[in-house]
């Protein structure tokens, strides 16, 4: 029988931020979105204070637990190296491991027998030891059991983290107890049209009849009721998709109503999205520039859009011209920009494309100095040579006041301690 | 060379003209990052500050290797945290408890437990200017 294991950190922001200061440990812990704008991640402390998710931070910044709440803003380079190095002391468990968000990694256990809760616990023990990152284990015959047990492992603490469904028996106590909106891929729509036909606990789901289930929610609700049974029909997915495309959209620290800013921040995104093209090897064909204002705020609403074929490059000078060409041809003075975002599509792999007849810079000197940027600025730390068009103080760039230094990816942010 | 190429990359063996006597014996140069095991999920770089453990030749500025998945080891150095701050310190296992030791004498040793905890043991360490 298939045996699938679901590793979810608990609060993974929040613990990222704890493990290198367990200071931090007992105290209520926010990390805030993008910009400083709301509430992302809460420790179990936050939660307790009623800090609510998207809570927006300027609310919280004037309430009355101010003092005592530690907030963060969101550090991803941190977050994502800490996302592999579970993936890496996981790939010792199983070579079979599928990263299915950030913090949430399925392991394919089948065949190895033994005592899965017990292999559970050591699981979450090596994860907790060397990331110092806590985890829930939920185990099943098919992977949305494994992720209805990590709910139950996260919910219950009469689990102590880990929770193992693969005993037909132990579903059949707890699938009564269970909202069919904890299903995983169970969301809002799906879940009232369930409601409608009397169905609201995963019991009564898994025992829906398979044709009606197939009438109505498509071959989907019939494999849903099969897994819900114990049959797998979702296999590991250990391949990441194949990218369909490449965008950087950010939005400002205040309203942009100034073209040098703007076109700062379109260069910097243009910059950013051709870095991640080098890094996966590929060219794009098309390009798409967006400008927008806050529909939200009251201010006058201007939303433009321009996509275009590109010269097919590496080259981030290049790209930069491309994006400022669309971005001049959005731009109207008097707005008071909100968001901006380049996004690169058509990708190919670098050499797949012919080559552009008439390329604006020779090609091969455009090689070299790509290959020398991408060396100074792996070596040194992102930006550190950049094209003098991305700004140099860049007032506009995304607000991150209160973000932790990036521990294990900069040299000059490692921490530290103190010899006595 | 076609545009955009650049050029191979040469380690001993790939001559245009007479071959190599060396081509079957190539090995890759050293990667420190192998010797030092900093791909190891659990290791990570942390830098000491002060000269309290100068005589154990850690020196204010070096960067150490971290290895949270050693297990404690009496005369080792770990990294801990003590109260809240962390600190680089002497384990010894005395009277049945782990302690941190102060290599200077200027802290009472302090055993684990409350408000004390090993984060990693120092596995190597980098010193970047000699
Ligand atoms: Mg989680």
């Amino acid at each position: 029988m298939p045996a699938f294991a679901l590793v979810d950190a608990n609060n993974f922001y929040c613990s990222c931020e704890r493990a290198f200061d367990p200071a931090l440990q007992g105290l209520p812990v926010i990390v805030l979105s993008n910009n400083d704008g709301c509430v992302i991640s809460r420790s179990e402390e936050a939660k307790e204070l009623g800090v609510a998710m998207g809570a927006p931070w300027f609310q919280i910044e004037q309430g009355p637990d101010a003092a005592s709440i530690r907030q963060f803003s969101s550090n991803y380079a941190l977050y994502g190296d800490m996302s592999r190095r579970i993936l890496e002391v996981l790939r010792r468990w199983s070579w079979k491991v599928e990263p299915y968000s950030i913090d949430e990694m399925f392991l394919d256990l089948s065949g190895f027998g033994g005592d899965l809760v017990a292999r559970g616990h050591a699981i979450r023990r090596d994860v907790l030891r060397e990331t110092k990152i806590p985890t829930c284990v939920g185990i099943g015959p098919s992977k949305t059991i494994a992720k209805l047990a990590n709910h139950l492992a996260k919910q219950r603490p009469e689990y102590a983290g880990v929770c193992d469904l693969t005993d037909p028996e132990a579903r059949a106590v707890v699938y009564p107890s269970l909202p069919v909106g904890e299903i995983w891929g169970v969301a809002g729509a799906t879940g009232r049209r369930l409601a409608r036909m009397g169905i609201q606990t995963v019991d009564q789901l898994a025992a829906l009849d398979m044709r009606q289930a197939r009438d109505a929610f498509t071959v989907i609700g019939q494999r849903l009721v099969m897994e819900l049974r114990g049959t797998s029909c979702l296999p590991l997915n250990m391949l990441a998709p194949q990218r369909k495309g490449v965008a950087v959209t950010r939005s400002f620290s205040h309203a942009v109503t100034d073209w040098r800013e703007m076109s700062e921040a379109v260069a910097t995104y243009a910059t950013r999205a051709t870095e991640k093209l080098r890094r996966h090897g590929l060219v794009a064909a098309g390009m798409t520039v967006f400008m927008r204002t806050n529909r939200y705020n009251g201010d006058p609403s201007y939303r433009g859009q321009v996509s275009y074929e590109i010269e097919p490059t590496q080259d981030c000078l290049i790209l930069i011209g491309e994006a400022l060409r669309g971005a001049r041809s959005l731009w109207r003075p008097s707005y008071r920009y909100f968001k901006a975002g380049v996004m690169l599509h058509d990708l190919s792999p670098v050499g797949r494309m012919p080559a552009s007849m008439f390329p604006t810079r020779d090609p091969r000197a455009s090689a070299r100095i790509m290959t020398a940027l991408d060396a100074v600025n792996a070596r040194f730390g992102r930006d550190t040579l950049r094209p003098a068009v991305t700004g140099i103080a860049r007032e506009w760039a995304t607000k991150a006041e209160y973000r932790s230094p990036r521990y294990t990816t900069r040299i000059d942010e490692i921490m530290k301690a103190v010899a006595i | 060379m076609d545009a955009g190429e650049l050029p191979l990359a040469y380690t001993g063996g790939e001559t245009t003209g007479f071959q190599s006597p060396a081509s079957d014996y190539i090995e890759q140069g050293i990667d420190l990052s192998d010797v030092l095991d900093l791909d190891k999920p659990g290791v990570y770089l942390v830098r000491a500050s002060g000269q309290a453990l100068a005589a154990r030749g850690i020196f204010e500025g070096d960067v150490l290797v971290a290895d949270t998945a050693a297990p404690p080891r009496a005369g080792g150095v770990a990294i801990a945290f003590v109260d809240g701050e962390c600190v680089l310190a002497t384990l010894a296992y005395r009277e049945g408890a782990w302690h941190l030791l102060s290599a200077d004498g200027g802290r009472a040793p302090r055993p684990l437990g409350e408000g004390a905890a090993i984060w990693a043991m120092a596995a190597a360490l980098v010193r970047t200017e000699v």
